[in-house]
């Protein structure tokens, strides 16, 4: 409809009826609503059902007719999640901290200062994106053991240095970071070299402190990455000093089974400091994908 | 201005040379700590993987046993040579077809008779590498090779045309368009063993689970759906079984899965790809009388082409590595209809205890994975529209 007439209608004046318009956009709307329902009916269905007893779990009402808060706590407990908690948070701070000081400085050096081989390093860095973890999990898993090099301390299995220390640098955040380093003018670095900064307080000094944003979209990925790891904990952790949360509620889900809403509220516990990260930063998480993503 | 004079005029002296000597060190030791780990988690690990592939390699070094282990899974080199001469022949029909005789008179007509003809040998040989290979290889390895491929064919192309469209409509004047933005990003933050756990109860195989309640209302029979290793297609009433006949239904929630969790990642960077073609181009259609959907159909699609590109190559790579919410839904009454590559070796690594079948059977994802970025890049590349 809208079609024809615009086609007829060679001349500039090109509205359609403003009913056919109102249509239009109903339509897209609806579109964009269906959308937003798929999208957030799992997280709904999580917290409601986190929220009913077992036999409400099994009738499939829609909604609990009384909140069970008290799922909460014996799940907590059932799980063991204090100290996959704890686990967690605080493998999550290490591998922050070390991806944090990695990147930076990398970033920088790629972004700003001239050296022989940075090319070459950088090509190296930007291919191991595309390696899949399948091929690098069994040699790590190895080297982490101890059985290719030995290691302080015999193994690390069951250690805080096996989950932290593999994911202390990553192409993505030096690329991330890189791109913004090398956008800043010239003339900040001339004019400080002539004060007698050197690289590093140029860094600490000018740099950092603009780059804020690009900085806080690394620790947003990195911290989710860490946050969510499942496969590389499953591997190097066997007893439950160093367990992380998603191993534990992996196994939770093995042995809970049919309590349907006690892994509910493991899964809601799991999400909550991911959702509440996010909905603090999400302009900046998104608007870092974005530019990452368009890579010119 | 003071500053660049100076730095120009110091160019050719000493203390140039002082400078460049101090950036060769300083970029040295910037790089270092990020080169060490990369290099030893990320790059020495693949050479490794190569040597443990070529010994007999059960938790601990057994003895050297050469290509034994890829033998496992081909059968014999000569099965590859035919697999990959068909693919070689696939490609040189391709490249035919668009290319050769461009100089000749009906050249085009000719191209496209010959490189028809090269393709479908092509397709032949490759089909008889296959069928070789499926004989005498691994079987399980090819066959989580095929359930691999049904689940990125079943991801990619529906995760790249939702997120296409939803970020279209996005980019239109919509009220409410971060929270919009925000909500569809969700999924894709969120742990995926969490929600993947809720996928589980949704789907489960209870006559009064989410699923099967929906399809009630459309009068359909309860399914067993992450528990049926049955194809789709014979549930539909196609008379099909097997791997053969297509993604089982339990594949079939894993993809459902997939998709929900990664379109929103694509609309958001297919949202800031719009955000970058100029708007006059639009506003000249709109004089020339474009509608609408001529518009999306003849700009937005060419002009956003190498994020499309990019997003399709991302996805590709994706579901080749994608572990976790397989890992997490599969069920063993589903059997092999939903084990991919990455699932398979991890399989092999961590319950079987062979780590030298495990590690050649990862050389050789590895390997596709090259190939496909490559074919992709070819491909999809020349198609592409770098504005």
């Amino acid at each position: 409809m809208d079609n024809t007439a615009a086609i007829n209608t060679t001349k500039v004046k090109k509205k359609s009826s403003p009913l056919s318009h109102f249509f239009g956009r109903a339509i897209l709307y609806l579109i964009l609503l269906v959308g937003a329902v798929i999208f957030i009916f799992p997280f709904f269905w999580m917290i409601s059902n986190s929220l009913m007893s077992l036999g409400e779990t099994i009738t499939r009402q829609l909604l609990p007719k009384v909140p069970q808060w008290i799922n909460y706590k014996e799940a907590w407990e059932q799980a063991n999640f204090s100290k996959y908690f704890v686990n967690s948070v605080l493998v999550t701070l290490g591998t922050l901290a070390g991806l944090l000081l990695t990147s930076i400085l990398a970033g920088y050096a790629f972004g700003r200062i001239d050296f022989k081989g940075k090319n070459f390093l950088f090509g190296i860095f930007l291919a191991t994106m595309m390696i899949p973890e399948s091929v690098t999990l069994i040699p790590n898993y190895l080297l982490i053991r101890g059985t290719i090099i030995p290691l302080p301390g015999g193994t690390w299995i069951n250690t805080y240095w096996a989950l932290t220390v593999p994911f202390m640098a990553n192409a993505f955040s030096i690329f991330l970071l890189r791109q913004f380093f090398a956008q800043i003018p010239k003339e900040l670095w001339d004019a400080a070299r002539i004060d007698g900064c050197d690289h590093m307080r140029f860094l600490i000094q000018v740099v950092m402190p603009i780059s804020k944003a690009p900085i806080m979209t690394v620790l947003l990925f990195g911290f989710t990455a860490s946050w969510n790891a499942f496969q590389w904990p499953l591997l190097v952790t066997t007893r439950d000093t160093w367990r992380p949360l998603m191993v534990g509620l992996y196994g939770f889900v093995q042995e809970a089974g049919p309590y349907t809403h006690w892994l509910m509220a493991g899964a809601v516990i799991t999400i909550i400091p991911i959702l509440v990260v996010y909905f603090l930063t999400q302009k900046q998480f998104t608007q870092g994908i974005a530019t990452t993503g368009l890579k010119g | 201005m003071d500053a660049s004079n100076v730095s120009i005029n110091t160019k050719s002296s000493g203390a140039f040379k002082r400078q460049a000597f101090k950036d060769q060190i300083t970029g040295i030791l910037f790089t270092l700590p990020a080169l060490l780990i990369i290099l030893i988690f990320g790059i020495f690990p693949i050479g490794y993987s190569i040597y443990m592939s070529l010994f007999n390699w059960q938790v601990t070094k057994g003895a050297f046993i050469g290509d034994k282990n890829y033998l496992l899974i081909f059968g014999s080199w000569w099965n590859l040579l035919v697999l990959v001469a068909g693919i070689a022949l696939f490609v040189l029909g391709f490249y035919v077809w668009n290319k050769a005789f461009q100089s000749i008179k009906n050249g085009h007509r000719l191209a496209h008779i010959i490189g028809a003809l090269v393709l479908i040998l092509g397709g032949v040989i490759f089909v008889t590498g296959w069928g070789m290979m499926y004989e005498t290889g691994n079987k399980d390895f090819l066959n989580s090779l095929i359930v691999t491929v049904y689940y990125a064919l079943g991801t990619v192309p529906a995760e790249i045309i939702l997120g296409l469209v939803l970020a279209y409509i996005l980019y239109q004047d919509i009220i409410g368009k971060e929270a919009f933005r925000i909500i569809y990003f969700l999924p894709y933050i969120t742990p995926s063993i969490s929600t993947a756990v809720v996928f589980q109860i949704i789907f489960s195989s209870r006559e009064t689970s989410l699923a099967n309640r929906l399809i009630g209302l459309f009068g359909a029979d309860p399914l067993k759906w992450r528990f049926e290793p049955k194809p789709v297609l014979n549930l539909l009433g196609l008379d099909v079984s097997g791997l053969a006949g297509g993604p089982s239904l339990a594949l079939l929630t894993i993809i459902l899965y997939g998709i929900w969790s990664f379109v929103g990642y694509n609309t958001v960077i297919f949202l800031s790809g719009l955000g970058n073609i100029p708007k006059e181009i639009y506003e000249a259609a709109e004089i020339d009388g474009g509608s609408k959907w001529d518009r999306f159909w003849h700009i937005t699609v060419p002009m956003i082409s190498p994020v499309t590109f990019y997003l399709t190559l991302i996805g590709f790579i994706g579901t080749f590595k994608a572990f976790n919410h397989i890992y997490v839904m599969r069920t063993t009454s589903a059997q092999n209809t939903v084990v991919t590559t990455s699932l398979l070796v991890f399989d092999r690594f961590y319950k079987a205890n062979q780590y030298g079948v495990a590690t050649a059977q990862a050389i050789v994802l590895f390997a596709i994975i090259l190939g496909l970025t490559l074919a992709q890049n070819k491909i999809m590349g020349e198609r592409v529209f770098y504005g």
